[in-house]
């Protein structure tokens, strides 16, 4: 944040310099951490219940006082949005929860999801005062943001935001993840005529289909939709723009200007031989079916039984939730195998926990190379190669290196490719005038989040290729503000 | 007129010139302009796994810290290299659609495991032939020559179970026992073998006290190695050999053919004097057939082979003796 005076205004309120004097900053530095509730690992890794239980009022009333208060604080420069975060845990400190989530909410959208899966631990925790100084465990600012949240929404009082008055112009939402939702909050906010195209039967994203229930509850997310269905925002769904109507047609319906947030949905795979047996999966493709069309439910049409043996390729987040999925669906050996060491895997470091703790097994310095696939076409085997590390890349992780004459054999029943996805291609191929890079990611102004055709703007992973709720919700945002300024200027000339 | 046609690993050629391996056929323009100066068959360039780990190295150096997403990025590399596999076989179909000389592709492996799905893709992407272009520099004393070797024979098995087009490796001379090893990757499933690839090679600057990189071309003079061991190995081999590494000028396309090659494969000289080269190379050994009468290839090829040759000895003198000895000094 290159400007911090907002915060430091903020920061000298009255209420917030005494609040600073009712505790030394000693004293305050020597509270240990609160850990998270959580359900227990056997337990959990046999239902599908969420496993952080969230933290007790007393639990936040304690964390929140080992915040210091800083006079600058570092921590809202780890955080890609700028959350005033001192604002929000000195509000809990007084036991203002409520006013603690107006705070959140002044930046992020959707605190509630923010609070369950962003990655702390990189960004703002990162950047605490008691990480970065005093070499101790950092303020669970995670934590503490997914209490405020959950309270306001426990305590029925969550407050509607308040819309201008409708000003008849027509906006489309190409998509309904965070990038989406948050465009189409702010731009009903600013009294626009919002609708939501989504091309599946259910609102949300990777927020629905990806991140798996036992992280991530549905009905968090869906309470947002609901909020946003009260502030008038409607949702269209099974409608893929670009196949079910083009740009043209929507233009000619009215629609004056558009937020592209379709996502990156597209699965990437190795390209080894055997790859396209029957039984190895994407992990968005494993992960929708589980998470949508319930195939792991009996009682559902397509049940689909993936076996004992279940590897996941990859390292990510997606390959956590995709090794942790299949655990809970009863397989008996779910296996990670990751080409690096533990410590160079992506995922949070919570979900890398939670995944030793579940029973997952680790294999690092692993690499597939191929897959053996019996009579029937269906995977049965995978050759495995062992790797060792070299010198770092150009991410300063250690390069994984293969070792000749190290292949083995292991069984397996199904294999999930998580090794990352691409931006879908749909949309960007539908536009020829629209600039893309040659990743097929679609290039805006950074500031206005405006493409190279002048109606649409986009954000989120179609943008950045792969990135965070948080991100995609801020690009979401910042988007809205880039459309606004831009209709406005459009009615201002008519 | 004097019939040029040579075949080389079961393939027609109107003459024995094979525009080697190089940036010289990594398009079509530059395709069809070779063979529209006569080039016999092309070889065209090798798709490298080390250009896909700096191409990523590339990427990753651009992306700054908040961006710098690991989960998105993390196999980036299969990305790549899917997307320089997918522009190499479609220069395979545009190459086979614009011209109508034979292209060979090329794969720089240094394991038996990486590219042998993708020999398959070139199979049917249309190419003629298969060049392979390995190579582990020996540099590593832990490994012994027993390991080092292993390696060369693994990648032609592997890849000749994916494929049924003929296969050839352009090997090195790093071996200590040179003649063995080609005799016995001869007796593979190998339709050619290529003597002998030239490489990059360091020099250092004294002034800068840096790094540099040699010479990029080849002389003349460098023709000796692959002259001396065509010659030595042209009637003990069970495949066909070609020859490459300074080949200048029509004469030394003569030279190889009379050791025993089968077919020359030429970079530098096209590189320095233009595809229009060809055609006086071509020339020249027209010219020069005329002269000795020889009105096809085969009645003078490996004519100096060491088989061939009474005084076979030469082939394997190493020392100068008394030869250079007498020699006189100048000064
Ligand atoms: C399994 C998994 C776990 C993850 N875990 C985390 C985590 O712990 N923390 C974190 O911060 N991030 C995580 N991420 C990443 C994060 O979810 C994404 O960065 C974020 O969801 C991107 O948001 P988005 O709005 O750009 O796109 P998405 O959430 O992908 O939403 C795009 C939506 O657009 C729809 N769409 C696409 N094309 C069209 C079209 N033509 N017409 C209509 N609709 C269309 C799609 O169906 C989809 O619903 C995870 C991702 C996955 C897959
Ligand atoms: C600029 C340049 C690029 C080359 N690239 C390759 C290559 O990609 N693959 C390969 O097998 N050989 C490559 N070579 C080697 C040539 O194919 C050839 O074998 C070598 O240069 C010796 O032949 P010459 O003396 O006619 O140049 C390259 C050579 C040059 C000069």
């Amino acid at each position: 944040m290159e400007d911090l005076s907002y915060y430091k205004e903020k920061r000298s309120e009255d209420w917030r310099v005494e609040l600073r004097k009712t505790k030394k900053a000693k004293e305050r530095t020597l509270m240990e951490r609160i850990s998270m509730l959580e359900q227990d690992a056997v337990e959990r890794s046999q239902n599908i219940e969420e496993v952080n239980l969230g933290l007790t009022e007393e639990m936040a009333l304690v964390e929140a006082q080992r915040c210091l208060d800083c006079a600058n604080p570092t921590c809202i420069t780890g955080c890609p949005v700028g959350i005033n975060i001192p604002g929000f845990i000195k509000k809990i400190e007084v036991k203002d929860f409520l006013g603690a989530a107006e705070v959140l909410k002044d930046t992020n959208t959707l605190p509630a999801v923010c609070g369950r899966v962003c990655p702390q631990e990189k960004q703002c925790e990162n950047s605490c005062f008691y990480t970065v100084q005093l070499k101790k465990p950092p303020v669970a600012i995670g934590y503490l943001e997914r209490f405020a949240a959950d309270y306001e929404r426990n305590s029925g009082k969550m407050a509607i935001p308040k819309v201008a008055t409708n000003n008849g112009i027509k906006v489309a939402i190409i998509g309904s993840g965070p990038a989406g939702l948050a465009a189409s909050a702010d731009l009903v906010k600013f009294g626009y005529d919002v609708t939501v195209f989504e091309a599946l039967h259910e609102i949300g994203g990777v927020l629905k289909y990806g991140i798996p229930e036992f992280r991530l509850p549905n009905e968090i997310v869906d309470v947002e939709i609901e909020n946003l269905r009260k502030m008038g925002v409607k949702f269209r769904t099974n409608f893929i723009v670009g196949k079910t109507a083009s740009f043209d047609d929507l233009r000619a319906q009215g629609y004056q200007a558009f937020f592209v947030g379709s996502g990156a949905g597209l699965p990437r795979f190795m390209n080894i031989p055997g790859e396209n047996s029957i039984g190895i999966f994407s992990s968005n493709e494993y992960l929708t079916r589980v998470n949508l069309m319930k195939a792991a439910d009996n009682n559902y049409d397509t049940p689909v039984s993936f076996g004992d043996t279940i590897a996941v390729i990859g390292g990510g987040n997606t390959a956590m939730d995709s090794v942790r999925t299949a655990k809970r669906l009863g397989a008996k050996r779910a296996v990670i195998i990751y080409r690096r060491s533990i410590e160079e895997m992506p995922a949070r470091v919570e979900e890398v926990k939670h995944a030793q703790e579940e029973g997952i097994e680790f294999m690092n310095l692993h690499n597939p190379v191929e897959y053996i696939a019996d009579q029937d076409g269906h995977v049965k085997q995978m050759r495995l190669q062992k790797m060792k590390l070299g010198e770092p890349d150009a991410s300063g992780r250690r390069r994984p290196i293969p070792i000749d004459g190290s292949e083995f054999l292991m069984d397996v029943d199904a294999v999930v490719v998580s090794v990352g996805v691409s931006p879908n291609p749909l949309i960007p191929s539908s536009l020829k005038d629209l600039e893309t890079t040659k990743w097929g990611t679609i290039v805006v102004n950074q500031d206005t989040m405006q493409s190279s055709v002048k109606d649409i703007f986009a954000g989120g992973d179609i943008v950045r290729g792969g990135a965070t709720v948080i991100l995609a919700m801020g690009d979401g945002r910042k988007a809205a503000a880039g459309i606004h300024d831009y209709l406005m200027e459009k009615v201002k000339k008519n | 007129m004097v019939d040029l046609t040579t075949r080389y690993m079961g393939l027609s050629l109107k003459n024995p010139i094979i525009i080697a391996s190089s940036g010289l056929t990594g398009n079509v323009e530059s395709i069809k302009k070779l063979e529209a100066n006569g080039a016999g068959a092309v070889v065209l360039k090798s798709i490298f796994e080390e250009e896909i780990i700096m191409e990523y190295d590339h990427m990753m150096n651009k992306m700054d810290q908040f961006e710098s997403d690991y989960e998105y990025f993390d196999y980036y590399d299969y990305k790549i290299k899917e997307e320089n596999v997918s522009k190499y076989l479609q220069l395979i179909k545009d190459a086979k659609a614009a011209v109508s000389i034979p292209v060979i592709a090329s794969i720089n492996c240094v394991s038996s495991h990486e590219w042998t799905y993708f020999a398959k893709k070139i199979e049917e992407a249309g190419a003629d032939a298969i060049e392979l272009n390995a190579f582990i520099l020996p540099s590593d004393p832990e490994r012994s020559s027993a390991e080092n070797e292993k390696v060369y024979f693994d990648i032609v098995n592997t890849i000749k179970k994916e494929v049924k087009i003929p296969v050839a490796m352009k090997m090195s001379y790093y071996f200590s026992n040179l003649a063995q090893m080609i005799k016995k990757l001869s007796e593979t499933e190998l339709k050619g073998i290529v003597l002998f690839n030239r490489f990059y090679s360091p020099d250092f600057d004294i002034e800068e006290l840096k790094v540099i990189s040699s010479h990029i071309f080849s002389t003349q003079s460098d023709q000796v190695m692959p002259l001396r061991w065509i010659s030595i190995m042209a009637e003990k081999v069970s495949c066909d050999l070609a020859a490459t590494t300074g080949i200048h000028k029509g004469e030394d396309v003569i030279k190889m053919l009379l050791a025993g090659a089968k077919a020359v494969q030429v970079a530098s000289t096209i590189y320095q004097n233009g595809a229009e080269y060809i055609q006086t190379m071509l020339k020249e050994i027209e010219e020069w057939m005329e002269r000795h009468n020889y009105l096809n290839i085969d009645q003078f090829r490996a004519k100096l082979s060491q088989a061939k040759n009474e005084n076979g000895a030469h082939y394997e003198r190493v020392q100068f003796m008394r030869y250079f000895g007498e020699k006189e000094s100048t000064l």
